[in-house]
């Protein structure tokens, strides 16, 4: 009979699983990363490659440094305190994260053909303007992620910090305590914009992205694409170890009894008109500016008719793969998580590859899962070329999402339990049912949840792996945006919007419910 | 430690997405990618659908969009396709899928009046209602007694720093570079490219963009396909349309093409799907879509906004070597040259 210490000890079966999980995680790009590896002349090609990855950088930095300077404070001023519009701005700031980020380049295009101000703006500038259309999810995850971190402290913290040093030491405690996992939120959002061509198309912008693009869609070249993948992969992994080398730390801590009883949020009046202009002011910029843009051709004609039937046809579709991808993810996420255990350079290393898989452009692992299924018996085919494939897909490249929020869950148990059970004679089998399990399931729940949210805007798997009719809501407004007319387009976006925005608020409802229980 | 084990909320909406992606038939089917937009090629599968009983399954893409892409989905799935049909947009992509094994030879019924012009001669793919290559101009900055006339017009000097044409690695303007490399030869073709950045001329992202930022004033003249510009017209943009070298190399003219595909699961219904497309009634129903599709089968009736193939005087291009020419452009020069200027 095993003893639960298993969860707490060493062994060889953490690297075995963490190896058979990674290798989980790459195996679809690697038949074409392999087969380019083996070709040296390709390596030529990574030449002018460097500028583009130049800007790629400049662009992900930009992006990882604002959001976190923006999601760091929103977050806690969202958990903390209690002020008009408060809820309204949440849901405004979060919303971009369930929107595709090409909608929101649409709208900053359609905002500057009307407005030629923010039209020079985002020509002048390409890097400014590829940057603003980023944030607008980037600032939605930050803020996301500083929001739950604020939550996780006790009142009684916040309650001595107020004691000791008003409003000013109740901040500072709380972003001492968000900063790790904003820093790795503002990481992600960074490095999700290395593999999305589509702002820095939109503003001219030549990005490493862009550049794998022209090798798969203009020169057929996979193998030149799968170089550059691999580059781009190799440059967030030396990117990603000194990064996960501070958070792996404070993730994997221990956190010893705690109380259960959340902080409370407060009502202060010379907090209130700050939050309401800082929180306004980039709800403003980074939400209603680009859907205002959106919104604009609909002054003369709109064709929700059209957009509703378009929604009928591909609803379906899209929840399907968003909560199949959250699901499958939360389940590698939880196998990484206990095979990672409380050992820090483990976790350093798990966060760092899997920071360097999500880098990779989902056309890489969608075109060697494409290859692999047509060499493959038919009888696969319900493994291969399924919904149940786009789901998986999705799912490996989204699994970091999961992996944070669960390393964290995992870190904030305590090993003493474990000693607890062992002691007590307890099984394993019966210690990761009624305890690990039910611990780790509500942050298994919020992993469905955001990797859904994420996986439910994404275009090139779809359209690349989803069965013949069988696409989603964003893919259809994006095989349209470019010929259809713009009322038609203007149309479909904000009825996307819409539908976004009732999701966001369905979740809000259930978040708020939990988080009421939390805190008495 | 008496605490039960539940599922999440969220992780039962993942486990029934993933029983419902366990299913699904297959059963009186026709499997089509097309490169052509959704919104012209979506009526068209339907109408096919009511009068055939064959439900098309379609996966559309648009070139427009730059995606990764069905040419390459084809590609990655030859050595067993999904696809029974792919629809394109142009020949270069239909003339790439025959160098890449991936076509069939089908000489259709529906065949036999369309011009052999704008076909392969070896029966990979049939070329059928088609768009043009057209310079669209501002009416508010270019008067109309002097509307443009030849692409060599990007280069004039009344145009500096106000023209503009989509990135030539993707769609149908790389199909365009490629035209005028062939017809021009290749030190004029590139002497064309390089002046137009020397008169200021600006790379952007599409097509539709370049229909949208002239439209907005942005820039006073472009190159776009008929389709982009009768989009604009419809919502009564400023823009003027010209033909251009009439008398001097021509317009190039885009086809449609149908392609079947080698081993395709449903190669009968693909077969009438082709067939479908290629007869007289769909390339009227594209001539009267917003994308304007000029037939190129001669006695079709158009409607009054689109000019009909015989006053055109088309660019004479052989389509099947543009797309090797194309293939070595995009790896060579026009590369070198996006690279340089955007």
């Amino acid at each position: 009979m095993s003893s639960s210490l298993v969860l707490e000890r060493p062994g060889r079966w953490r690297v075995v699983g963490i190896s058979a999980v990674l290798l989980v995680l790459v195996s679809p790009g690697l038949p074409l990363i392999l087969t380019a590896a083996l070709s040296p002349a390709e390596f030529e090609g990574l030449r002018p490659f460097g500028a583009a990855l130049a800007n790629s950088g400049i662009v992900a930095l930009c992006v990882a440094i604002v959001s976190f300077l923006v999601g760091l404070p929103a977050g806690i001023l969202f958990e903390l305190y209690d002020f008009k519009l408060r809820k309204l701005l949440l849901a405004l700031v979060c919303l971009p994260l369930l929107v595709p980020s090409f909608l929101w380049g649409l709208g900053w295009s359609m905002l500057g053909e009307r407005l030629s101000l923010i039209g020079a703006f985002l020509r002048a500038s390409p890097h400014a303007g590829c940057t603003l259309t980023f944030l607008s999810a980037a600032v939605g995850l930050t803020t996301l992620t500083s929001y739950a971190a604020t939550f996780s402290l006790t009142r009684s913290q916040i309650d001595a910090a107020r004691l000791a040093g008003g409003e000013t030491a109740v901040f500072f405690e709380s972003c001492k305590n968000a900063t790790i996992p904003v820093v790795l939120a503002s990481a992600l959002a960074g490095i999700l914009t290395l593999s999305d061509p589509g702002p820095g198309q939109l503003v001219g912008l030549r990005t490493g992205a862009s550049d794998v693009l022209v090798s798969f869609a203009a020169q057929n070249d996979f193998d030149l694409a799968a170089i550059q993948c691999l580059a781009l992969a190799l440059l967030v992994l030396v990117l990603a170890m000194p990064l996960s080398w501070v958070a792996g730390r404070r993730l994997s801590a221990q956190v010893l009894g705690r109380q259960l009883s959340g902080p409370e949020r407060a009502t202060n009046e010379k907090v209130q008109p700050v939050a309401l202009g800082v929180l306004g002011a980039a709800v403003l910029l980074l939400t209603v500016a680009p859907a205002l843009g959106l919104a604009l051709p609909l002054l003369r004609t709109t064709e929700f008719r059209r957009a509703l039937a378009e929604l009928a046809r591909t609803g379906g579709n899209t929840f399907v793969y968003a909560f199949g991808a959250g699901f499958l993810a939360a389940v590698l996420g939880l196998i990484l998580t206990l095979c990672v255990g409380r050992d820090w350079k483990r976790c350093v290393v798990v966060v760092a590859l899997s920071l360097a898989v999500f880098s990779l452009p989902p056309s890489l692992s969608a075109l060697g899962a494409l290859k692999t299924a047509s060499q493959a018996p038919p009888w696969l085919d319900l493994l291969l070329r399924s919904r149940f494939t786009v789901c998986a897909l999705l799912a490996l490249r989204l699994v970091p999402i999961a992996l944070f929020v669960l390393l964290r869950a995992w870190g904030s148990t305590s090993a003493s339990w474990a000693f607890a059970a062992a002691v007590s004679g307890v099984p394993l089998g019966k210690y990761v049912g009624r305890v690990v399990l039910p611990l780790l399931l509500p942050a298994a729940g919020i992993s469905i949840l955001l990797v859904a949210l994420v996986a439910s805007a994404e275009i090139g798997t779809v359209l690349l792996l989803a069965p013949p009719g069988e696409g989603t809501f964003p893919l259809a407004i994006f095989t349209v945006m470019a010929n259809a007319p713009e009322s038609l387009v203007a149309s479909l976006c904000l009825l996307y919007l819409a539908t976004a925005a009732v999701l966001l608020v369905a979740v809000m409802q259930i978040c708020s419910r939990s988080s009421a229980a939390a805190r008495t | 430690m008496t605490r039960t084990w539940r599922l999440p909320r969220g992780s039962w909406l993942g486990l029934v997405a993933l029983l419902v992606g366990c299913t699904g038939g297959d059963g009186a089917v026709v499997v089509v990618y097309t490169s052509v937009d959704d919104v012209f090629a979506r009526p068209i599968a339907e109408r096919f659908t009511r009068e055939t009983g064959i439900e098309v399954r379609l996966v559309p893409d648009t070139e427009e969009t730059k995606s990764t892409g069905l040419l390459n989905r084809l590609i990655a799935e030859k050595d067993r396709p999904v696809a029974d049909v792919f629809w394109s947009g142009d020949p270069v992509r239909a003339a790439i899928l025959k160098r890449k094994v991936v076509s069939a030879v089908y000489r259709s019924p529906g065949a036999k009046d369309l011009p052999r012009l704008f076909s392969d001669p070896d029966g990979h793919w049939t070329g059928f209602s088609c768009r043009a290559r057209v310079l669209v101009f501002n009416k508010n900055l270019v008067p109309e007694n002097s509307p443009p006339r030849s692409v060599m017009d990007l280069l004039d000097p009344r145009f500096k720093n106000r023209a503009c044409m989509a990135n030539p690695l993707f769609g149908t303007t790389s199909m365009h570079a490629a035209a005028l490399f062939d017809v021009l030869g290749e030190e004029k073709a590139k002497e064309f490219f390089e002046r137009f950045v020397a008169n200021g001329g600006k790379i952007v992202s599409s097509n539709g963009e370049v229909r949208r930022r002239v439209a907005s004033g942005e820039f006073a003249l472009g190159v776009t396909d008929t389709d982009d510009a009768n989009v604009a017209l419809q919502e009564g943009k400023p823009i003027g349309v010209v033909f251009p070298d009439t008398g001097g190399m021509g317009t190039l003219i885009i086809p449609n093409c149908a392609v079947l595909i080698s081993g395709a699961p449903h190669g009968e219904n693909g077969k009438r799907f082709v067939d479908y497309l290629l007869n007289a009634e769909t390339e009227q129903t594209l001539a009267k879509s917003a994308a304007a599709q000029i037939p190129v089968r001669p006695g079709v009736p158009t409607p009054e906004n689109v000019t009909s193939l015989d006053k055109l005087e088309p660019m004479e291009v052989d389509y099947s070597a543009l797309a090797e020419l194309l293939e070595n452009l995009s790896r060579g020069f026009l590369k070198e040259w996006v690279e340089r200027n955007s």
